[in-house]
């Protein structure tokens, strides 16, 4: 066991080591910041001296080892754009994603897993074709449309809702429904395959046989083996919804990590950029290993077969 | 696709938005005297601070709210006296002097000083701090409000630079900030502008108060607001409703939307930022562009008016200069002209009757439209061209390692007067020059060493004849930036200065007493 451990530990670091390494590389072949930081058409003596102050003139082996001696110290670097520490910001923003991920987690669970239960009991029939058109739109639609929508139409029509910003539980609604919606439909579409292949498995038929009600039957023997693959989901959706939540922040201007990755990008402000990302990486690196301890906790063949 | 997805979902978007459009929501966000902007972009706690000003204008729009400088655009003034109250040159050339306005209170009740001046000076860091520092060769004060800066030697653009492109004429409080240090400044910054800091919160809002004891005047509106709503769908939905006074930059079709929306006006500003087309083989004796009338050809071929009327509702203005209108020593030249008939008499002078493949043309993604629309122009002349879309830096990387060869539509925003920018795109060896005349060349290093004010200008002017003689560049237009007022504003501050494309000065901001 011990040693499985060990194993997963190293892959995590492996893992992290060549996100950190790709998302180093990768940022830097989207071109200069240095252009962005100044007029067009500014002189290459500007250009060059942006390059200077924020370090971009030594050789890139030069700057990928002070990012990683830096990272090691707990030191994100300094963005560029804001002139912050990048672990600063990302702090500042995280209550704001937190409070939307977790909004939106609970609305798309809650509309995502009976929806799912409801159609997988119902195969074929009305309840199952709704929640198929239901997992379409919410996953086809794209979210920045969503969201222009609802604006539109809460903020702009109706004048119930205001149209952007934080501060209180209205300004929540609109970018937590826009969020949700796509991650209901994947854990509508996540509990009802579940729930078919639960409903079918033998001891269920033997439940059936003794005679037990059926809401007993989906609700205490099928629910809860179902629900397995689809809280692993959310646990690494929630993570998703905290770090790359870009668009729905984007449009609601909702001051989360999601629109300070957005910055970064539209800023080339590889700080921010490689900092988000590590970070976000990080914290799917650490649920996976976390999961991967647990199977092995409570499933003797993984960590006999490791 | 996504393009086509993004153009569908505004018209649709918009098409419900008409539908809304029965006027903009009264609720009073102006009301008690405060004042919110929508700002386009986040806003960055080192536009607190002049000493770290980068080259790019964003900076300004909170520069001309809570700080002020020794001298600075003002409406009808590039260079209006503001903390000086006049300067003067020696006759050598070598040293300017500054009174300073007596009594000028920074937000935190201390008086302005010399030593507040020359420690601004000194401690600027932002982009022109090496061509500034290069140059100037001390800074002394003969008299509490009176500073002297000696020059190593003779610079004419000294004041271009230390007030209008630079953040090293903008003047904090020297105790404060020793007392506080640089980091804690951003964070709680103090000026002497018409408007005290109260409150920031990175990527949401800035909390602007107004400072009562503003030299120049107190400040009709009390609080200003800037709130950052990076979508431009969700800055002209917050104003519809109410939510904010002014939305800064709105364009395309949601500009068209404020012109049907009761209650709203577009503010449309004129930047410093020309648009052109480079002749990048002019130089090469086996390439079209070599000849004279093939340039004019090209330039006649532009249709201008429509260009700016699809692209920016006609609000851009249209030049036939490569230099800003409202730079120091501009020389206005003729109106550009369409007229494809001539451009194709030329060409056959020029021995080209069926026009000819001029091979690439290189741009900006980001005004690829502008483009396209350039393409079709030149294709109704016979003159066939590539488009070439690139990346912002890589586009600027390309123009100035001069890889580009054939058409290249470039623009600049840079800070600077007609000798800075003609230093840049039309004199031997400047950043983006692909070839030089020695004519243009001669005259800019005459103007470099003349001091009297005259003669210079007189030089400059004859340069601009000869860039626009000869069609180096063929001039698109100087863009517009629009933004949106709401209905309790009585005066934005949109436009006041000319070439600023924010509000300002802020001191001038009025609401409606009623509405």
């Amino acid at each position: 066991m011990k040693q499985y451990i060990v194993r997963r530990i190293g892959y995590s670091l492996l893992s992290l080591f060549l996100l950190s390494l790709t998302i180093f590389v990768f940022v830097r072949l989207t071109g200069d910041p240095a252009t962005l930081l100044v007029e067009p058409g500014a002189s290459e003596a500007d250009l060059q001296a942006i390059r200077v102050q924020f370090g971009l003139d030594r050789p890139i082996w030069v700057q990928y080892w002070h990012f990683i001696a830096s990272f090691l110290t707990g030191d994100l670097g300094e963005s560029f754009y804001y002139r912050t520490p990048v672990l600063d910001l990302y702090f500042q923003r995280l209550p704001n994603s937190l409070l939307l991920a977790a909004t939106a987690m609970t609305f798309s669970l809650l509309i995502g897993i009976p929806s799912g239960i409801l159609a997988a009991v119902n195969v074929g029939k009305f309840w199952d074709s709704a929640g198929k058109v239901f997992a379409l739109l919410g996953l086809s639609m794209p979210s920045f449309w969503v969201g222009l929508v609802l604006i539109l139409f809460f903020s702009v029509y109706l004048g119930w809702l205001p149209s952007s910003g934080s501060g209180t539980v209205w300004h929540l609604i609109m970018p937590a429904f826009a969020l949700g919606w796509y991650f209901a439909a994947a854990h509508m579409r996540l509990t009802r395959s579940s729930m078919l292949e639960v409903l079918g498995s033998e001891y269920v038929k033997l439940a059936r046989l003794k005679g037990l009600p059926e809401a007993l039957v989906i609700g205490k023997h099928a629910f809860k083996n179902a629900l397995i693959p689809v809280i692993t989901l959310a646990g690494i959706n929630l993570v998703v919804m905290i770090n790359v939540a870009i668009i729905v922040e984007t449009v609601f201007a909702w001051p989360g990590i999601g629109r300070l990755l957005y910055e970064g990008i539209t800023f080339r402000d590889f700080p921010i950029v490689q900092g988000v990302v590590v970070i976000g990486g990080a914290m799917i690196v650490m649920v996976n290993l976390f999961v991967d301890i647990l199977y092995a906790l409570i499933d003797p063949r993984i960590r006999l077969e490791s | 696709m996504s393009r086509q997805i993004i153009t569908t979902t505004r018209r649709g978007v918009l098409g419900l938005a008409a539908a809304a459009a029965m006027g903009v929501d009264s609720r009073a966000a102006a009301s008690d005297g405060r004042l919110t902007i929508a700002a386009h972009v986040s806003l960055a706690p080192t536009w607190f601070d002049p000493a770290e000003t980068a080259g790019i204008i964003t900076p300004f729009l909170l520069l001309y709210a809570m700080h002020d400088g020794v001298a600075k655009a003002m409406p009808g003034n590039s260079m209006a006296p503001s903390l000086a109250e006049s300067w003067s040159m020696a006759a050598d050339g070598l040293s300017y002097d500054f009174v300073l306005r007596p009594g000028v209170k920074f937000h935190n009740g201390e008086t302005m000083t010399a030593e507040d001046v020359k420690f601004s000076f000194e401690r600027y860091r932002g982009t022109s701090h090496d061509v500034l520092h290069d140059r100037v060769a001390s800074v002394e004060i003969p008299e509490p409000l009176r500073v002297r800066f000696h020059l190593k030697a003779p610079w004419p653009d000294f004041l271009t630079f230390y007030t209008a492109a630079s953040g090293a004429g903008w003047i904090v409080p020297k105790k404060y900030v020793e007392q506080i240090g640089d980091e804690a400044f951003k964070k709680a910054p103090i000026g002497a502008g018409p408007y005290k800091f109260v409150s920031f919160r990175p990527g949401v809002a800035l909390e602007l108060e107004a400072h009562e004891d503003y030299w120049r005047k107190k400040p009709a509106v009390k609080h200003i607001t800037f709130k950052v709503i990076p979508d431009e769908s969700t800055r002209l939905a917050a104003l519809q409703r109410g939510e904010v006074d002014m939305a800064l930059s709105i364009r395309g079709e949601l500009a068209e939307e404020v012109t049907r929306t009761p209650g709203l006006t577009l503010k449309p500003t004129v930047g410093s930022a020309p648009y052109w087309i480079y002749f990048s083989e002019q130089w090469d004796p086996k390439s079209p562009q070599h000849d004279l009338r093939v340039r004019q050809a090209v330039s006649l071929s532009i249709d201008r008016k429509t260009m700016n009327e699809a692209l920016t509702l006609g609000f851009s203005h249209l030049t036939g200069s490569l230099f800003p209108e409202n730079f120091d020593f501009y020389w206005q030249p003729p109106a550009p002209v369409y007229d494809p008939g001539r451009a194709k008499k030329l060409l056959a002078e020029a021995g080209f009757p069926n026009g000819f493949d001029a091979g690439d043309y290189y741009c900006d993604s980001a005004y690829s439209n502008l483009a396209e629309v350039a393409l079709n122009n030149l294709q109704e002349i016979g003159v066939k061209v590539r488009l070439r879309p690139l990346e912002r830096a890589a586009f600027f990387k390309g123009y100035a390692e001069k890889k580009m060869k054939g058409f290249i539509q470039g623009a600049s925003g840079a800070f600077g007067n007609v000798a800075t920018r003609a230093e840049s795109f039309v004199v031997k060896d400047g950043t983006y020059v692909y070839g030089d005349y020695p004519e243009i060349d001669a005259l800019f290093a005459q103007q470099a060493g003349e001091l009297d004010r005259g003669k210079r200008t007189e030089l400059l002017r004859q340069l601009q004849q000869i860039v626009y003689d000869k069609v180096i560049y063929t001039p698109l237009w100087q863009l517009a930036f629009i933004s949106a007022v709401g209905p309790r504003v009585d005066q934005s501050g949109m436009g006041l200065i000319k070439g600023f494309v924010y509000p300002a000065p802020y001191e001038e901001i009025t609401l409606k007493t009623h509405t």
